[in-house]
């Protein structure tokens, strides 16, 4: 099971109006867990008003960087992204699982060859990740890195890929495209359609030429980079995609009008979990039983949280209860009482589950 | 610019990489794809390590064993992408009795057995060295039309590992093919065979799913699959009469 671990902040960097860079250290015992591939991303997790909220951001350092850095950029209404803006500070605590994610291909000190990345706003993150590690890993391979971004000020990593291109002159090219500052190309303004993608190749870049491509941005951008990429010869295995957390609920959720725990419809819940139980009192409404095991500090496994991933589950010994949606435990493990504890509420004065059976 | 549910990124050809951008259908449908080709997998080794003892000879045994081994192999390199999304791969390995089979003549169709997610093909004993070649040979052919299918998945890093061990699943195929070719060289090895492949044909065609299938048009709005089930049976059908024939086994 995935483990949260603590994360120093040493250092909070404004990069643009709507994003910080962040710096993390690994408590020394934890540093192999944090020992990265170019391009992953790390899941915080932190509690808002009583509600846990997850989020995944990606690492934005190389890996000669011998540092782990996040890009965060504030997103309408995100919880986590706003708060990180806002409050964030060097000497803070985050709590972070060890980095995942499969945006990356392997690295060959002795190839050379040519990469072609597209970044879309945030969707920067981990190209420039990719970008550096390539830099410094493969000496004879170069990059050709295609950023889209709305206008001059929104552009994240701005200095520091212009110093990156400096000091790889001829190895690490820079294509800007802005949406609404005019320059003087027209192939730089605007977003990125098929016509710019075909203007690409044949000003810009010999697709030929192109061993692997990384695409990370909003959805529409990498439909449209894909099949332009696909209709220029590349196939599936040359195209690499990231969807960026775009596709993830920012808000923290509203919170349910507290029952009292003391009424009729209150449950006495006995839950066991890695061989220890504990009692608790919980509403038959408004929490699941996932959630009551965790405002009750029982650090139960969880990850989807929408009755899928079949992470949470647990098994009922005593009482009864009702799942809302089960997409994962199949007639059998429910006629033997499994539940997925994430869609679990009690219906009965008292349950007895336990995650271990 | 952001005004794309997952749903139609997907629907239009977009590809995803990590578990967090997984709608929970999609996470469901893509977990149970997942799960039927490692218990495939798990059941397929499992099966012919029986088998090994059978092998006529010392190149046949060790053509036997590398398919276990492999096999083997394929199945934990997709568990390791289940792991991403919360599996407990340690509690996996275990879940099942992958050796288990049913009678010969069960009659289960194409349907599963409990949770355990194999294709129904896998629930069917081998008898002896040439019922294992002629159900290698056949549901090898099968396999690597479904992985070629799957390889297009639109969930990237289970796409590259259909990728990298398709060229494998093809080679146990031919290894197969091999096999069976000394044993179609005799006429009491004709004939054993014969058996067998009308005993396994019509049990690995089950395998390829129902003909209009409703998953199939769900699987494919999430790009999890392309082409529909008759059109991959029909390329497997096209593919066995033309071995059968050059064999003199049809």
């Amino acid at each position: 099971m995935a483990r949260f671990l603590p994360l120093d902040v040493v250092d909070v960097r404004k990069d643009t109006r709507d994003a910080v860079v962040v710096t993390l250290r690994p408590r020394p015992e934890d540093e192999d867990k944090f020992n990265f591939i170019q391009g992953q991303y790390l899941t915080f997790r932190r509690d808002f008003d009583g509600e846990e909220l997850r989020r995944s951001y990606s690492i934005c350092a190389g890996l000669d960087e011998g540092l782990l850095r996040v890009g965060i950029k504030r997103v309408d209404g995100g919880a986590f992204s706003n708060w990180a803006n806002d409050n964030l500070d060097p000497g803070a605590v985050l709590e972070a699982m060890p980095p995942m994610g499969n945006f990356h291909t392997a690295l060959d000190p002795a190839a050379a060859r040519h990469y072609l990345g597209f970044a879309g706003g945030s969707g920067i993150t981990p190209v420039l990740s990719i970008v550096k590690t390539v830099l410094t890993r493969e000496p004879k391979s170069r990059f050709t890195l295609v950023y889209a971004n709305r206008a001059v000020a929104s552009i994240m990593f701005r200095e520091e890929l212009e110093d990156l291109k400096n000091s790889y002159l001829g190895r690490l090219s820079l294509l800007h495209v802005l949406e609404t500052e005019g320059q003087e190309i027209d192939l730089f303004t605007g977003r990125i359609d098929e016509e710019k993608m075909q203007g690409l190749f044949t000003h810009w870049v010999d697709p030929k030429s192109v061993d692997t491509t990384f695409i990370c941005g909003p959805e529409p951008m990498m439909l449209t980079i894909a099949a332009s990429l696909r209709a220029h010869g590349l196939s599936d295995d040359q195209i690499k995609f990231e969807l960026f957390a775009s596709g993830q609920p920012g808000r923290a959720r509203q919170k349910a009008v507290s029952q009292s725990a003391d009424s009729a419809e209150a449950c006495e819940a006995t839950v066991t979990l890695d061989g220890t139980t504990r009692y608790f009192r919980m509403p038959k409404e408004g929490a699941s039983l996932l959630d009551a095991a965790l405002a009750n500090d029982l650090d139960a496994p969880f990850a989807c949280k929408a009755g899928v991933c079949s992470t949470c589950r647990a098994k009922v010994l005593e009482g009864e209860t009702e799942m809302l949606v089960n997409h994962a435990l199949e007639d059998y493990e429910v006629r033997q009482g499994y539940v997925l504890t994430c869609q679990c509420y009690p219906l009965s004065d008292k349950v007895v589950v336990s995650y271990d059976q | 610019m952001n005004d794309m549910s997952i749903e139609d990124y997907l629907a239009h050809g977009g590809k995803l990489t990590s578990p967090g951008n997984a709608p929970p259908r999609y996470r469901g449908e893509l977990m149970r794809l997942m799960a039927s080709f490692v218990d495939s997998e798990l059941a397929a080794s499992a099966g012919f390590a029986e088998v090994i003892n059978d092998a006529p000879g010392i190149k046949s045994r060790i053509a036997a064993a590398r398919i276990v081994l492999e096999k083997a192999d394929h199945a934990e390199r997709v568990l390791k992408i289940m792991a991403d999304f919360g599996a407990d791969t340690a509690r996996y390995e275990g879940v099942h009795p992958w050796a288990a089979r049913l009678d010969r003549e069960a009659d289960i169709g194409a349907s599963r057995q409990g949770g355990d997610m194999r294709l129904s093909v896998f629930h069917y004993p081998l008898q002896g060295w040439v019922d294992a070649v002629v159900m290698n040979v056949l549901q090898g052919a099968a396999a690597v039309i479904q992985l070629q299918e799957l390889a297009k998945a639109s969930y990237q890093p289970l796409a590259e590992v259909f990728r990298a061990v398709t060229p494998r699943e093809a080679r146990h195929a031919e290894l197969g093919r091999e096999g069976l070719g000394k044993i179609a060289a005799t006429q009491e090895g004709s004939a054993a065979a014969r058996e067998s492949v009308a005993y396994w044909r019509p049990r690995v065609a089950a395998g390829f799913g129902t003909v209009g299938s409703a998953r199939f048009e769900r699987l494919k709005r999430f790009g999890l699959r392309h082409r529909p089930n008759e059109a991959l049976l029909a390329d497997w059908n096209a593919q066995i009469d033309a071995m059968l024939a050059d064999l003199n086994l049809n």
